[in-house]
């Protein structure tokens, strides 16, 4: 079941492009990653999937339901951690939150549990918080009460790795529930740990739409070797890179053919990896594969 | 529909101003009691420059001919230019930054993720701002009543109390002008001073159309027109017109508000 469906979603701002012809859709209990470097079109596409843009032209809807009739109900089941995070300062944290579940006007069934994890001085006016803190808060609003799908934009700017990781570990039990996450990044790392499929925009435009393993299984694996040889007796293919001692490729077909060749040379060292979404990002935008 | 009757924005808007309430309630009630005071002091000089004629610099002014008796000074020295004026510029500099801020302040972003609608946003943001408005508004009435009383003068409390019924409808349709103002801008200081600009404006139309013949026609530009302060003092005569005009200005206002919000681009 699609949670998220675009087709040909479209925003310009006056003459100047958002986004075109964004066409994708989102899998229930999934987490999407959506990649782009800054002013690729991400928080657009967000800020129109959630109602705060026009679309120029083009549909989208959110569990079934259209963006442009029934924006009220669809944030029923949709919440959002916003990348500029700006929260009422005069507030204090216990308020925020008190005026937030009083919106939602449901049960806040997630709450006691998000603030054990993401602790926050919730009797402190939020104009007193560090970035963190605000981050921290943003997401406990999000999950609070227990959302089907939560459309994040950059959700971990501000907090420390260990923060970083209790949230990565946070998604991953909300998504083994069956909840949707919509990831918004360009934090590579990030992105990689914790989505199923990815997304990537590039000037406005949806340039690849990629199963996650799959895009890194098919670009094969990454051979790096330390030979006792001179490196220039290596039969390696053309496009090998020799980089302070080290003779790096990559292997596309079967790396059984490789540990072969490589058995006939002395091995000082040999480490062999998977590709990193850092450098399919990077081949899409040299516009190399 | 559930969602607008629960008003919890409103609730939020009326807490996050209680201070400011506060403020100008107090304000007002020292501005009310300080020129309902000062009458007895001036009431002598006041009857001797409507003999001589000197009176006549403030034609400006609706009824400056009246300045020398109680309802006249109170005319004129409070509510022409303190309450209708000065009051307005301050309600209406505040409900012209109300959704602007938020928008300025990107806190509408968070608001706006949870199943309200924008519809919603208008009319709450609305509704939170007439509470701030009905405490000044009898706060000061009460001051005057207890001056007028210590000081022996006569008022007719019952028109008076008409005079801060038919506030709450001009006072209304000033914070629906503010709330249009807050709609239509995207920087806080920019919507309150074009709020200030549209009332001085008014305020200078009404006041020529007051001293010339020629710019009579003019007046019923302004919703000082509407209001006659002292003809409701002195007479508990309510211009049934302006009534019309002030439901007709806060209805289109709102109107207005909420379509062109419904459609407004939400900047990043």
């Amino acid at each position: 079941m699609n949670v998220i469906e675009t087709n040909n979603l479209t925003k310009y701002y006056g003459k100047i492009k958002g986004v075109e012809d964004l066409t994708f859709n989102v899998k229930k209990g999934e987490i999407f990653g959506f990649l782009g470097p800054n002013g690729a079109g991400k928080t657009t596409t967000i800020r129109t999937l959630l109602g705060y843009l026009q679309p120029t032209s083009g549909s989208a809807t959110i569990f079934g339901k259209n963006i442009n009739d029934d924006i009220v109900n669809i944030k029923r089941e949709v919440a959002y951690i916003p990348g500029d995070l700006n929260i009422y300062g005069h507030q204090t944290g216990r308020d925020f939150l008190d005026y937030f579940a009083s919106l939602r006007n449901r049960e806040m069934v997630l709450l006691d549990e998000l603030l054990k994890i993401f602790e926050v001085p919730l009797d402190r006016k939020v104009k007193g918080y560090s970035k963190g803190m605000k981050q921290k808060l943003a997401i406990i609003q999000a999950f609070m009460d227990d959302p089907e799908m939560v459309i994040m934009d950059e959700p971990t700017s501000g907090l420390d790795p260990l923060l970083q990781q209790k949230f990565y570990d946070f998604i991953l039990k909300q998504k083994k529930r069956g909840k949707t996450m919509f990831f918004s990044s360009h934090i590579l790392g990030e992105v990689d740990k914790v989505c199923d499929r990815v997304g990537i925009i590039r000037s406005g435009q949806l340039i690849a739409l990629e199963d996650v393993e799959e895009m890194k299984q098919k670009r094969g694996k990454i051979i790096r070797v330390k030979i006792k040889e001179k490196i220039e007796t290596f039969k390696g293919p053309k496009d090998a890179k020799i980089k302070d001692g080290w003779i790096e490729f990559v292997a596309s077909d079967s790396i059984d053919t490789w540990i072969k060749k490589l058995s006939m040379y002395t091995i000082i060292d040999l480490d062999i990896s998977d590709f990193a979404l850092e450098d399919i990002f990077i081949h899409y935008y040299e516009g190399q594969t | 529909m559930n969602d607008i009757l629960r008003l919890r924005i409103a609730f939020q808007t009326i807490k996050d101003y209680w201070k400011t309430t506060l403020i100008i309630a107090l304000l007002f009630v020292a501005m009310a009691a300080m020129y309902t005071g000062m009458y007895p002091s001036f009431k002598d000089l006041l009857a001797e420059m409507m003999q001589s004629g000197s009176s006549d610099a403030y034609s400006f002014l609706p009824h400056a001919d009246q300045m020398h008796t109680y309802v006249g000074f109170l005319t004129i020295e409070l509510y022409e230019i303190f309450w209708l004026l000065i009051l307005a510029i301050i309600i209406g500099f505040i409900s012209a930054s109300s959704i602007t801020k938020e928008i300025e302040g990107r806190t509408i972003d968070l608001l706006m993720s949870n199943p309200v609608s924008r519809k919603q946003i208008v009319i709450e943001k609305f509704i939170g701002l007439i509470p701030m408005f009905l405490i000044i508004n009898f706060t000061t009435m009460l001051t005057v009543v207890a001056i007028t009383v210590s000081l022996n003068e006569t008022l007719n409390f019952g028109f008076l109390f008409l005079v801060h019924i038919v506030s709450i409808l001009y006072f209304i349709a000033v914070i629906s002008i503010g709330i249009l103002i807050s709609v239509i801008f995207d920087e806080k200081m920019k919507a309150s001073i074009i709020m200030i600009a549209i009332l001085v404006g008014m305020y200078i139309i009404n006041s020529l159309s007051l001293m010339s013949p020629d710019f009579k026609f003019m007046g019923s530009l302004s919703i000082y027109q509407y209001f006659d302060t002292f003809e409701i003092l002195k007479f508990g005569q309510i211009n049934g017109a302006g009534i019309f005009a002030y439901i007709g200005i806060i209805t289109a206002c709102l109107l207005i508000s909420m379509i062109y919000f419904e459609h407004k681009d939400i900047p990043i």
